[in-house]
């Protein structure tokens, strides 16, 4: 991967969700592989993420869901796609169960981390997805 | 693989009396029911009494909920019923705030006002079963209201009625929040403590050490969290509020987290067990034998409950109900076998409450009380994380105890460490998990369970549901009974706040209303998301 600048990725929770250990743990994997980490920790209604992001200029946003019904993340991904904001890649993670993993792939959700996925297959995704990288999101 | 305590600490293939040396059976243990109760407390154990079976329910509206308490009961719930709160209800705002009507029903019963309560116990008995409702500090007020003004309403004996409806201050570090700072929680505690004690209300409250484990907290860590919290609140209930403190260790009940680390958790237990009866004799002087009795209550972890395989989830649960079971505890609840995917479908629930009664009726654990005392091996376990958790209680104390310890940050560091270290050992295999790090399948072949999940739609229709409902009702009783509260509310932190909780629960006020007024007197933003303006003046 030829970049000069280190790969910035938001990790958030949503709405009211305070369930942190996901969101703390990736925070930490992202950061060993040498990425720049911006934690907003809980109570981020999609309007905040999205205004971090601009703010932030990051490349991902990570959002760590426990038991949700999702409708933020929908709304999060609806808000990004009115601001032209299409070339972020975004991921998800979390007890999020399989019936919903391709609904919210359909909204755009790049991809879907489940309980206990490995440091190195999160990392490697980001890498070769992020905008910039060979096939990554480049519109 | 590790061989070693969850704590760390190093196990070897066989322990003999060596390992146990100057263990006084008398001092260190005592038979079941003689203090240090590290037996626990009961001479015949489960033969006088079996532990309450119980499922956690709440999902969806609140007429849904009851639908599924009425459900457990029918497949054999009787000793006990609980009900966990949603989103909205934890932090409290109401189900129509403009964030909490997006999460209305979501991991919980939207518990936001009285007629919420009114509609999740319709038709189910509020004595002759223990009522447990579990939530957030905050919400916890709400919540003893809630039984309060019911019990009036239907004309039920307040006295006859028991469980638990409050809670510690401290869970927001824990990841179990209710987005209120701490001076405020540790206020409401004492509150609800103080009003529960002095009007003999026999609602318990939780100060419990699950949240911390099941964020990722080992054994030690969690026996010295739940001492230096019990030390700490007993302590200020004695001191700022003047209870007797045989009156205060009525108060507390237990949630412990039992893992898959069999041995371990057994000896967790009954090491508790120990430390709470000396701490209740030797510092609080306890006059009763009975306030040297910890209440303590199992949850199989939900932390162990894999999303790969989830099958293989009812096997542990079985191990850690086993645990549980030979621990002696009053009630086990179970995580279930799609906790890593959703709330509990009726298949999962089903088979949680089948495992604790496959537990109880087939394996003969109930026969027999404390049938591991003596071994080698588990008494060591005992003394070994009994002194370990000893080590990093006093290291609390040393920073000024539990309260002065949060403030300082330190139990949110240890907290994220150990999420990190869990982390760590199952990526390097330290730690196996089959289905994850061991004997892993493909996604694709993995088995399908039945998942129920909680609509966007569902829950704009609690939201609305509260919107219209609120329009209904007798604003001049609501504002007259949140203006007294304001005004309590604004005198000091001793001054009880439960008598104008409980006038303005009746007058229908909501939760979300409620707090607002609380936070307004106390100089905080009506709403703790400053998304809507506090609708009542009182100046």
């Amino acid at each position: 991967m030829d970049r000069r600048k280190k790969i910035k990725v938001i990790i958030s929770m949503i709405g009211l969700d305070d369930h942190i250990v996901g969101g703390v743990v990736v925070s930490s994997i992202l950061r060993d592989a040498g990425m720049e980490v911006v934690y907003l920790g809980t109570y981020q209604t999609p309007e905040m993420i999205v205004q971090a992001a601009i703010q932030e200029n990051v490349d991902v946003i990570g959002i760590s869901s426990h038991g949700s019904n999702y409708s933020q993340i929908m709304e999060l991904m609806g808000l990004l796609r009115k601001k032209d904001m299409k070339d972020i890649l975004v991921i998800c993670g979390g007890t999020i169960p399989k019936q919903q993993i391709p609904k919210l792939k359909e909204k755009g959700v790049a991809q879907v981390f489940t309980p206990q996925s490995t440091s190195e297959s999160i990392v490697n995704y980001i890498v070769s997805n992020v905008r910039g990288a060979e096939g990554g999101l480049n519109k | 693989m590790k061989r070693e305590t969850d704590y760390g600490h190093p196990i070897k293939a066989v322990y003999t009396p060596k390992d146990i040396e100057g263990l006084d059976y008398e001092r260190d243990l005592g038979d079941p029911g003689i203090y240090p109760y590290t037996r626990g407390y009961y001479p015949n154990g489960y033969r006088s009494r079996l532990w309450t079976q119980r499922m956690t329910a709440g999902l969806g509206s609140s007429v849904e909920t009851n639908r599924v308490l009425k459900e457990y009961r029918d497949i054999g719930q009787r000793g006990g019923m609980c009900v966990i709160c949603d989103r909205s209800f934890a932090i409290p705002i109401d189900s129509d705030h403009p964030i909490g009507r997006k999460e209305a029903g979501v991991l919980g019963w939207p518990g936001s006002s009285l007629l919420e309560f009114e509609e999740l116990m319709d038709g189910i008995p509020m004595t002759g079963q223990s009522v447990t409702l579990l939530s957030t500090c905050a919400s916890g007020a709400l919540q003893l209201a809630y039984i309060v003004a019911y019990a009036e309403k239907t004309g039920v004996n307040l006295s006859e009625i028991h469980g638990a409806g409050m809670s510690y201050p401290f869970a927001n570090c824990f990841g179990q929040s209710d987005n209120q700072p701490l001076d405020l929680n540790v206020k409401l505690f004492l509150d609800t403590s103080e009003y529960a004690i002095r009007n003999k209300i026999k609602m318990r409250s939780a100060i419990l050490s699950q949240h911390f484990q099941e964020a990722g907290g080992n054994n030690a860590q969690a026996l010295a969290m739940e001492m230096a919290m019990l030390n700490e609140l007993c302590g200020l209930l004695v001191k700022d509020r003047g209870l007797d403190f045989d009156d205060v260790a009525a108060l507390p009940y237990e949630l412990v987290s039992v893992g898959i680390r069999f041995f371990e958790e057994i000896a967790k237990i009954r090491a508790l067990r120990r430390m709470w009866a000396k701490l209740a004799k030797e510092k609080f002087k306890a006059k009763k034998e009975k306030s040297c009795q910890l209440l303590i209550a199992v949850h199989t972890s939900g932390r162990t409950m894999t999303y790969q395989q989830p099958l293989n989830n009812i096997v542990r649960t079985a191990i850690e109900t086993l645990a549980g079971a030979i621990t002696g505890c009053t009630a086990i609840d179970n995580a279930t076998l799609d906790n890593a995917h959703a709330e509990p479908s009726p298949l999962a629930a089903r088979m949680s409450l089948n495992t604790q009664y496959i537990v109880a009726d087939e394996t003969g654990v109930t026969d027999v009380v404390d049938p591991l005392a003596g071994s080698y091996y588990v008494e060591y376990l005992t003394n070994k994380v009994e002194e370990e958790a000893y080590k990093i209680w006093n290291k609390i104390e040393d920073l000024g105890g539990m309260i002065a310890a949060v403030k300082k940050g330190y139990i949110q560091e240890m907290v994220r460490e150990a999420m990190l270290e869990r982390y760590r050992e199952v990526q390097s295999g330290d730690r196996l998990v089959i289905g994850v790090n061991k004997l892993a399948v493909p996604p694709e072949e993995d088995f399908e369970i039945p998942i129920k999940e909680v609509k966007a739609e569902d829950s704009e229709k609690i939201a609305r549901r509260m919107e219209e409902w609120k329009k209904t009702r007798n604003m001049g009783l609501v504002v007259e009974s949140l203006s007294q509260l304001y005004e309590d509310a604004k005198k000091e932190d001793r001054y009880n706040l439960m008598p104008s909780i409980i006038e303005a629960v009746k007058a229908y006020a909501t939760a979300g209303e409620i707090m607002g007024v609380i936070r307004r007197a106390r100089g905080l933003s009506y709403d703790p998301f400053n998304m809507i303006d506090c609708p009542f003046s009182f100046e």
